[in-house]
């Protein structure tokens, strides 16, 4: 198969550099190396929530934040990327998530502070309509909801925790559980069953109407899991808010990620509607290098060999979950062109000993040109005409400072625009 | 004045003590468990979990193969819930094997175990998993799995039906004493501090390998060794029976199917400590190199966790070193011994013989204390029923396999999915007081022992910590957090292949979509007692009954 640019990976990054080229009038094909991190645990795009690891404050201005960082670390993807890229893309992001019918908000100068299912502020830049009456900047009493048989998001639990985090006092966070109309007590919801019921609209008027009975005088907004509506996400959440008469906002929950489902579906659809084809579950194993360029990537897809040709390519891994790094027991080996990203002579030396710490093995991946080109060891790009994007790039671990989804945006434009002028 | 008063007070809550507290309690002594840490928490809840059939002592230790095979048949009678009864594979995999057969099936033969040599061909279709460098195979009906939580669980649950007290996280700290008798316990609160006596008329040190620790408190020498034992935990089965290298006892060389994973055990090293368990790579490297000689499937299979236990052998003064000490065990009677009435110890034995350890010393104890009453552990079942299944394992996961559709198993809410432990599995245990943390509940129930390692069930137990057992969200939260803490320190030592995309989104469940990092920089913990001690647990309080909530029923109010 021959494409212009073949961009690989399932994730933010991956999503955003596609649309980037065709956007830009380009021939892009999207392949999937396995199933996407938005599946799992994706809910809002989190530009940096921290200045480092180990701070407390959150940040409250992302774009400034990441100014700051580039100014301190230079090798940072974020710097090797560029603010520009970060604007650029964020900007590509929001115009297309309104383009594909999402109501979205936040933008790069604020970042909002929302409540997590344990009751945590957590700092977030660019979120869903439906979440962001959660702010905790704004005073006003919370309310958590809940259902009964429904495991996957406690309302005392995160009431509780938040009412000592928040510091406003007991008063101001209550808790709720609600029976759902029309099940046995005991049977087992998961969050894909609830946010289909919540499609139905009867359902939703029953649980509506079962919710404003249980309210008392002094509600001003709740929080309920991410579960209104499996698709058609604003609809849904905009009519429950109307049926309660206060403003509604939506907490992720464990997975599966229903926030995230509903992004990524829309937005695969959204791209393949307009023109770009996706390859489905195809893990790459080989690079063709000749002259300094890759001449062709070699895919297996439903047990076939498929051969991809392509001018230039995105690599937009996500650090280990898609699978498509090797994690051998000693040695970490990239797919494309089999170098070895890490070597450890024991495997715990990939982790640190609390969960909680930075990991050395989400550092692992490509160190990468200052165009974002796999590098060798030599510093000399593996292939002029690759470019690596988001998690596939080596030496920084957004966790502790919540930057996965501006590092993707960023990593994931700027690639796009490095293959494009490739 | 001492605090409270028993008939006889059981230091340690492994299966040697679970047994001996059931055994006095059906003799109609009054008795009481004392234990440092959570039942099932130090030796028994980290074997490998094999039923021996006394095939693996049955060359160089006759007499404990001889036990196993009789204590063996006992507990399919009296705990058959708590076994899979998977039969087992001797298998020759080289010359060296195959010039230990015939001692093998000499020693079978004078144990009485029953041995049946199979051809090759015959065992690959039983078992296609065998590896092609087996070149003899032996069936050996009598191996299993012996699960190690509900065999402790059902024991002392079985006790306390006849009154028996449980006093998990108390550390005896010293002995009351009238004379040269003892008369009584000091303990310390290992989470709240507190210090309480409790008066008795004799004390059974049952604490293994520990033992030694518990006698010098009344100066008065046990010497056990204890000996490292490292174990790796494989995501499925692997094979269907357990499966023993046919040679001399050695590292790595058995294989256990047990509920939904296989365990593959073990290495041998002494350690000046019980509690000093490193695990190093080349015995995790070890065990998997090993393994794979026997089965396919064990090089390629998901490893989840490593984990180390310590055997409390017993030193009877000879010169032998780990393997080659005897299994066997001993009670001592330290009146006889050291002129220190009313205190007992039992060393030594291992988890298939629990109960005769348990029978003996207790026999002793029932003679000094003028009771006659003799023995009947090996005729009752551990639910003290005949008509249905233990009820600790009246579970999905060990009745069989639900149905993936049309059976009303499937509708049911989980708490864990990969254990399948649902709501009424884990809520009794939160109104238990023996019950102080998150593991405690995992011990009792399985929950967070499967593939995820708790990402997922660790937040649904932290939320039943607020709704079933009234703790605030913040206790909730690090105990969440302890939960998932001591799951990974397992996990690190096998951290490669799938490994890495589970802790990715185990991260990004509890580190980036709950911020939970954060949480544990920026508050204090709300228990001062957890400040500056990362190893301590969060401690639940005890269950405390509501405003118009029946009044739990803990056993100390029995």
């Amino acid at each position: 198969m021959k494409a212009d640019i073949a961009v690989v990976g399932s994730g933010l990054a991956a999503l955003v550099a596609t649309r980037t080229l065709q956007q830009a009038g380009r021939n892009a094909v999207l392949i999937w190396p396995g199933l996407s991190s938005l599946y799992f645990t994706y809910a809002t795009v989190d530009v940096l929530g921290y200045a480092d690891d180990t701070t407390v404050q959150p940040v409250e201005q992302p774009e400034a934040g990441v100014a700051q960082l580039i100014a301190d670390h230079p090798e940072h993807p974020y710097a090797i990327a560029g603010l520009d890229a970060l604007r650029g893309g964020t900007a590509l992001l929001t115009e297309w998530l309104g383009e594909a019918g999402f109501k979205w908000q936040g933008s790069l100068a604020r970042n909002l502070l929302l409540p997590t299912a344990i009751g945590t502020p957590k700092p977030c830049c660019l979120v869903p309509d439906s979440m962001a009456a959660g702010d905790l900047r704004r005073d006003e009493p919370i309310v958590f909801c809940g259902f009964s048989g429904y495991e996957d998001f406690v309302p005392e639990l995160a009431a509780s925790n938040l009412a000592r985090a928040w510091g406003r006092g007991d008063q101001t966070v209550r808790a709720l559980r609600l029976a759902l109309p029309g099940f046995e007590p005991g049977r087992l919801f998961t969050s894909i069953d609830l946010a289909r019921s919540f499609e139905n609209e009867a359902f939703r008027r029953d649980v509506a109407t079962g919710l404003r009975a249980v309210l008392d005088d002094g509600t001003v907004r709740i929080g309920m899991p991410a579960v209104l509506g499996l698709t058609h996400d604003s609809d849904v959440h905009a009519q429950f808010e109307n049926e309660i008469g206060h403003p509604v906002f939506e907490i992720p929950t464990l997975p599966p990620s229903v926030l995230g489902l509903r992004l990524f579906d829309r937005l695969r659809k959204h791209i393949q509607e307009s023109g770009v084809e996706i390859i489905w579950a195809a893990p790459a194993h080989a690079a063709e290098v000749s002259d300094g360029r890759c001449r062709r990537i070699h895919l297996k897809s439903a047990g076939r060999e498929l051969p991809i040709d392509a001018r230039a390519y995105v690599l937009a891994l996500e650090d280990t979950v898609d699978g498509a790094m090797r994690a051998g027991v000693h040695d970490v080996i990239d797919p494309f062109f089999h170098q070895t990203l890490a070597h450890h002579a024991v495997p715990t030396e990939r982790t640190n000993e609390s969960l909680f710490k930075p990991q050395p093995f989400a550092s692992i991946g490509y160190p990468v040109t200052d165009r974002l080109q796999p590098g060798g060891e030599d510093g000399r790009p593996l292939a002029e005409n690759v470019f690596v994007a988001g998690g596939a790039i080596a030496g920084y671990d957004p966790v502790g400072t919540k930057s996965r989804g501006g590092l993707a945006v960023a990593t994931g434009y700027r690639a796009a625009k490095e293959a494009m002028a490739a | 004045m001492p605090d409270s008063s028993t008939g006889v007070v059981v230091i340690g809550g492994g299966s040697t003590g679970a047994g001996v507290l059931r055994d006095l309690t059906m003799r109609g002594i009054d008795a009481m468990l004392v234990e440092k840490g959570d039942l099932a928490s130090g030796t028994t809840g980290r074997s490998h979990g094999l039923l021996h059939s006394g095939g693996r002592y049955c060359v160089n230790d006759l007499a404990a193969a001889i036990e196993c095979v009789e204590e063996g048949r006992i507990l399919r009678r009296i705990a058959r819930t708590t076994i899979e009864d998977t039969g087992g594979y001797f298998v020759s995999v080289s010359e060296e094997d195959e010039a230990w057969e015939p001692r093998f099936v000499d020693g079978c033969a004078k144990a009485g175990i029953t041995c049946e040599r199979i051809s090759v061909e015959e065992a690959r279709r039983r078992e296609p998993a065998l590896s092609k460098h087996v070149r003899t195979v032996f069936w050996i009906p009598e191996d299993g799995h012996l699960d190690p939580f509900y065999l402790v669980m059902g024991n002392v649950e079985s006790a306390r039906r006849r009154g028996a007290r449980v006093r998990t996280y108390n550390e005896v700290t010293g002995f009351l004493k009238k004379g040269n008798r003892v008369s009584g316990v000091k303990t310390r609160d290992a989470m709240t501090g507190e210090e309480t006596t409790i008066a008795c008329e004799a004390v059974i040190n049952a604490t293994g390998a520990w033992a030694g620790f518990v006698a010098r408190l009344l100066d008065v020498e046990v010497k056990v060794v204890p000996v490292k034992g490292v174990m790796v935990v494989l995501s499925h089965r692997v094979a269907h029976a357990t499966i023993n290298r046919c040679h001399k006892p050695g590292d790595g060389d058995i294989i256990v199917p047990a509920l939904s994973v296989a365990i593959l055990g073990t290495t041998s090293v002494r350690v000046p400590h019980p509690e000093t368990l490193p695990i190093e790579w080349d015995e995790v490297r070890h065990m998997i190199q090993e393994g794979s000689l026997m089965a396919d499937g064990v090089s390629t299979a998901r490893a989840m966790r490593a984990y180390a236990g310590v055997r409390p052998l017993y030193d009877l003064g000879a010169e032998a070193e780990g393997r080659e000490m005897s299994r066997n065990f001993a009670v001592i009677d330290h009146e006889q011994r050291d002129g220190i009435a009313g205190f007992m110890s039992i060393v030594g034995g291992k988890v298939t013989t629990y109960r005769l350890m348990a029978e003996r010393v207790t026999d002793l104890v029932a003679r000094r204390l003028g009771v006659t009453t003799p023995c009947a552990t090996m005729n009752v079942p551990l639910n003290d029923r005949e008509d249905e299944l233990d009820q600790l394992r009246n579970r999905p996961a060990q009745l069989g396999v639900p149905k993936p559709h049309g059976d009303e198993l499937a509708l049911q809410s989980l708490v864990c999915e990969c254990e399948l432990v649902r709501p009424q599995d884990v809520k009794p245990w939160f109104e238990d007081r023996a019950v102080r943390t998150l593991e405690d509940i995992r011990r009792r129930t399985r929950t967070g022992m499967g593939p995820c390692q708790a990402a997922i069930c660790s937040y649904r137990l932290a939320g039943r910590l607020v709704t079933d057992r009234h703790q605030d969200g913040p206790t909730a939260i690090h105990a969440m957090a302890d939960l998932l803490e001591t799951r990974w320190r397992g996990v690190r030592h096998v951290f490669w292949g799938s490994q890495l995309r589970q802790a990715q989104v185990t991260a990004g469940i509890h580190l980036e979509l709950f911020n939970l990092d954060r949480q544990l920089m920026a508050g204090p913990h709300p228990d001062p007692a957890h400040a500056g001690n990362p190893a301590t647990l969060t401690t639940m309080a005890p269950p405390q009954p509501r405003e118009g909530e029946t009044p739990v029923e803990v056993a100390t109010q029995r």
